[in-house]
């Protein structure tokens, strides 16, 4: 226990001595540990959303749509006039055959849906307006996400929907002119999400298309309300259609159910029949959409969380040589030596950890909402055990791995190399200092601080790759997404677009926050080590403008070729998370790429030049005095 | 100087008066010139006397000295290696300053610190001109060591003087303090 | 050098440093008047923790005074700008540390260039001027050698070497053989000697009384105050003769 005690003492010296720098390590694995938790957050609940719906909501296997003006459906090999409206018997007897066909365990319904235009302030959707009873179905029941189920007056709207529409509970709508007020907001799986509700293969909307042009859109959203009300919404135009809902002995056999009646009922008047596997598929074309731009965003952020990472590590490695050495030589082994040097960062990964795991909790809800009709635990998507396992487990990693090999090299040193200071003095590259000669006294400066260590202007050239590429495919997006849009849309526009632009935003939020403390990092981690030279040169006649000017020369000499290689590879991001289209892609004006790269090179400057600036005004003597 | 320099510098051969002359010349270089010229042959004579030289041929006229050829005798020799094997070291001297400093205090003739910093003065003078003496000297002559010997040994004595200056402050501190 | 015998180098009024508070406060430099005419070598004395070397800061722009003025050159430095005094340390002053604080990375005769090339000179100008100045210290053979290659001695002459580069108006020396055996000494001493013999104006920090010894002036500290200023002028050779145990 007494060696407990004594690396515990030495870990909380150091870290009392040297706070800078470890603030500086806490940071950046903060930094990396919150991505990985908002990763494992949103994964938690972006795979197999439509599962966790059909588990809430008891969901059918088979869904069946009977009656009402089919206009919007087209069946290969008929006319439209082919179609009528079917009679009240003629349902009926469609009711009774699907329900006794083979196979059938069990129904809900059938329930009546009215077509009617709602009208939330000065926007207008078609909707589909189901009725049910107050009372919980046995199968589809959909699940409340807010407010409450059906009453008389009320409507509950869908989840996508609702969120496309901007409504909330409470809010006053009119359908069909009539007052209704917005009861309560569920998620359902017997239904495609907004808008694919009728675009999918084998939807089944009832809607007509002389209404739907008089409204400007062709997204029809889905509602609840009371079977009265559903069946007074009912109307000579707009009849009413039925939905019943079937379940399944087996249902992996829903599929076949449902292609199997759809062949043998091909007119209008019959129902269409979807199976739940084909409705699961439409769910999951929007988390699709969702990856497609989570994935690689969280990939880049992850990327520059690292590189932060790494530069620290890199640096910290060289002034632990002196204390390794002063270890040694008053009896620690080997064994301990690497304990003291392992302790401290260990001790800062799992602070690091629990940060990181709040943050990424706290955040996740922010990026979540805009995917809607996703359905997780109730309220925020939640870190399970597990996941916060993984993260403070892949911290501890981060530190171990960085300290591991460094420590156990100074460890087996010589303590007199150790004390010597000789663990890793900086290598010589000739060619740079040659070069650094001619020039003037800035540049001079800042090739010889990327001389004295070039893996990190690597590392620096990567991040602002990173960071240019992640803007760029952000900048390709909105020139493709720019192109597309509809200009006669009902002011509800896209949200399939709306919702990747808004996880665009958070993510590109996320993105240039990442890159800011990156650059900090890189600056601030620079300025410390280099504080012996600075000092020296600044003895010898350098002025602290020369020297800032210099630290900064050194961030954007690498910082520039890195940004001209994240265009091309923002663009190919883009195509990449876009499936491949590159045709319909649109790449953004030369203007919006140069501004990008120089609005990038300008912040590195800034960045770099605030603790440049700081450690150039340091007095000097004290530094060239200490041991 | 004593004796036995001269006896050890006839070992390798007889040598004539001026020849011994100028071999400690050579070997003491500037210090060298300061030396007395008639002196090395008074210690001849005495050696001469003492049975440990003799004259090995004396060519020319008998009265001057310095046509004399000397040689070491059997016990010139004997004494030669007894010398040489002997350890002994010049002795210091210190014990006169310290007794001068405690004397000044004890009557109150004067300020032992002033004492001390007059001499640090002289010494540092001193190893200036030796310092000096020893720069001047190619590198690899004889004289050169010798030189550094004394720069050495004043330094030693300037770190003594020091000592004895921060005692007697730290004395004249707490005198002080006492009344 | 010394045209003007009046007009110091160096001159200094209540020059003060303190550290801390109240209590815990710690003089320095306590109220230093100082004069060195131009190419005059002076050495500063004085026990461990004196403040000699925190002086020497003072003198070469390092470090800021708590109080006092001080003028070099005729001009008034203690108010200069961080850019004024970074163009003093360039042009005016050449400081040598004990520590030597050579850049590992770089060959002795790039360590020497270093200053003229901050001070704008051309390249080859630069390479020249640290050329000679290697020739001068002695060490031309190792000028591509790494200071990792060097002896301490052949470092501190290095040192010495940059100090020299713009031809400063004063050398700073602080305690430059105290990392040194005694013959690394005598090889920094007697580059000492020959920038004295040059006319070079040079102070001194030092507990050696060799490298003391080289001074024309010695002024001893103690408690960041001087408490003796002596003229060194020889006696005769003669009196080495009796050091030496030579009667004669």
């Amino acid at each position: 226990m007494g060696k407990l005690f004594i690396v515990s003492r030495l870990v909380a010296r150091d870290l009392r001595h040297r706070p800078a720098q470890a603030v500086l390590m806490l940071l950046a694995i903060t930094a990396a540990t919150t991505v990985l938790s908002l990763a494992l957050a949103l994964h938690g609940v972006t795979s197999q959303p439509y599962q966790h719906t059909r588990a809430a909501t008891r969901g059918p296997d088979v869904v069946a749509t009977l009656g009402g003006a089919t206009g919007m459906g087209h069946i290969p090999g008929h006319a439209p006039s082919d179609f009528g409206v079917p009679t009240p018997r003629q349902i009926q007897a469609e009711t009774r055959s699907l329900l006794s066909a083979p196979g059938v365990t069990g129904h809900s319904g059938p329930y009546p849906v009215a077509s009617v235009i709602l009208r939330l302030g000065h926007r207008a959707a078609p909707v589909e307006a189901e009725g049910r009873d107050q009372a919980p179905a046995a199968l589809d029941q959909p699940y409340l996400t807010a407010g409450s189920w059906v009453g008389p007056g009320g409507i509950v709207l869908e989840r996508t929907f609702a969120e496309a529409l901007g409504a909330s509970v409470g809010d006053r709508v009119t359908l069909d002119g009539r007052p209704y007020s917005v009861a309560g907001i569920a998620v359902t799986a017997a239904s495609a999400p907004y808008p694919n509700m009728c675009f999918s293969p084998g939807g089944n909307c009832v809607f007509d298309l002389p209404t739907l042009s008089s409204v400007g859109s062709a997204n029809i959203g889905l509602g609840w309300v009371t079977e009265p009300d559903a069946r007074s919404l009912a109307s000579a135009a707009a009849p009413l259609a039925y939905v019943l809902d079937l379940k399944l002995k087996d249902p992996a056999t829903a599929q076949q159910f449902a292609s199997g009646y759809n062949v043998a009922h091909p007119l209008a008047g019959s129902g269409v029949v979807t199976s739940w596997q084909n409705l699961a598929y439409n769910d999951g074309l929007l988390v699709q959409d969702e990856q497609q731009v989570l994935t690689p965003g969280a990939w880049l952020l992850g990327l520059l969380a690292l590189a932060s990472v790494a530069v620290l590590v890199g640096g910290r490695m060289s002034d632990q040589a002196t204390r390794v050495g002063r270890l040694k030589s008053v009896g620690a082994t080997p064994g301990l030596v690497t304990l003291v040097l392992l302790a401290e960062n260990v001790v800062l990964a799992l602070v690091a950890a629990a940060v990181g795991l709040c943050a990424g909790w706290l955040a996740a809800p922010l990026i979540t909402s805009p995917g809607a009709g996703l359905v997780g635990a109730p309220g925020a998507p939640s870190i399970t055990a597990a996941d916060a396992g993984l993260v403070a487990a892949v911290a501890l990693a981060v530190a171990l791995a960085s300290t591991l090999v460094p420590g156990i090299r100074a460890a087996r040193i010589s303590t007199v190399t150790a004390l010597a200071e000789q663990v890793r003095p900086p290598r010589r590259r000739g060619a740079l200092i040659r070069i650094s000669r001619r020039l003037p006294a800035p540049l001079l400066l800042g090739l010889r601080v990327i001389a004295r260590r070039p893996r990190r202007g690597l590392l620096t050239a990567a991040s602002i790759a990173v960071t240019v590429t992640g803007l760029v495919a952000v900048l390709t997006f909105h020139a493709t997404a720019g192109a597309r849009l509809n200009p006669a849309s009902s002011g509800l526009g896209d949200p399939v677009v709306d919702r990747d632009e808004q996880m665009l935003v958070v993510l590109t939020v996320a993105l240039l926050a990442l890159a800011v403390l990156n650059a900090i990092v890189t600056a601030w981690a620079t300025v410390l080590e280099s504080r012996r030279s600075s000092a020296l040169t600044r003895a010898l006649g350098a002025s602290p403008r020369e020297l800032t000017s210099g630290l900064v020369a050194a961030q954007l000499l690498p910082a520039l070729p890195g940004a001209v290689i994240g265009i091309p590879l923002g663009i190919g991001l883009f195509a990449i998370a876009n499936g491949g289209r590159t045709q319909a892609m649109v790449i953004p004006p030369a203007w919006w790429l140069v501004a990008a790269v120089l609005g990038t090179m300008i912040a590195v400057a800034a960045l770099t030049a605030i603790p440049a600036r700081m450690g150039a005004r340091q007095p000097i003597a004290p530094v060239l005095t200490e041991a | 100087m004593q004796q036995e320099v001269v006896l050890a510098l006839l070992a390798k051969e007889p040598s004539h008066g001026y020849q011994l002359r100028a071999r400690l010349r050579d070997a003491l270089g500037p210090l060298g010139d300061a030396m007395n010229d008639g002196q090395i042959y008074v210690t001849l004579a005495r050696l001469e006397k003492a049975g440990q030289v003799a004259v090995e041929r004396a060519a020319g006229m008998p009265d001057r000295p310095d046509r004399k050829m000397y040689g070491l005798t059997a016990a010139g020799q004997h004494r030669v290696s007894e010398w040489l094997a002997e350890v002994s070291w010049p002795k210091p001297d210190l014990a006169e300053f310290h007794l001068k400093l405690l004397a000044a205090a004890a009557a109150h003739l004067a300020d032992p610190i002033a004492i001390v910093d007059a001499q640090r003065r002289e010494l540092l003078r001193r190893l200036r001109d030796a310092q000096r003496a020893a720069m001047a000297e190619p590198r690899e002559s004889e004289a050169a060591l010798l030189l550094e010997g004394i720069v050495l040994r004043l330094q030693a004595d300037l770190r003594w003087l020091e000592a004895c200056e921060r005692t007697w402050t730290k004395r004249k501190a707490n005198s002080r303090g006492e009344r | 050098m010394s045209e003007t015998g009046n007009q110091s180098m160096l001159r200094t009024r209540g020059l003060r440093k303190e550290y801390g508070k109240e209590a815990s406060l710690v003089r320095a430099v306590d109220c230093v008047d100082l004069d060195v005419p131009a190419g005059e070598t002076l050495a500063v004395m004085g026990p461990s923790g004196c403040g000699k070397s925190t002086l020497l800061h003072l003198l070469g722009g390092l470090d800021r005074p708590s109080a006092g003025q001080i003028w070099l050159a005729g001009e008034r430095i203690d108010q200069m700008s961080e850019r004024g005094m970074a163009a003093l340390r360039r042009d005016a002053v050449g400081f040598v540390f004990q520590a030597f604080h050579l850049m590992d990375e770089l060959t002795a005769v790039e360590n020497v260039e270093l200053p003229a090339l901050l001070a704008g000179r051309s390249p080859r100008a630069a390479r020249r001027r640290a050329t000679a100045l290697l020739e001068q210290v002695g060490l031309s053979d190792r000028a591509r050698h790494l200071p990792s290659q060097l002896s301490g001695g052949q470092r501190q002459r290095v040192a010495i070497a940059r100090a020299l580069a713009n031809s400063p108006l004063i050398v700073l020396a602080d305690e430059p053989t105290g990392n040194l055996d005694s013959e690394a000494t005598l090889d920094v001493l007697q580059l000492l000697d020959s920038l004295h013999q040059a006319g070079q104006t040079v102070v001194i920090v030092t507990h050696d009384s060799r490298i003391a010894a080289t001074a024309d002036r010695l002024i001893s500290m103690r408690d960041g105050a001087f408490v003796d200023d002596t003229r060194l002028t020889g006696g005769t050779v003669g009196n080495l003769g009796a050091l030496a145990g030579l009667d004669g």
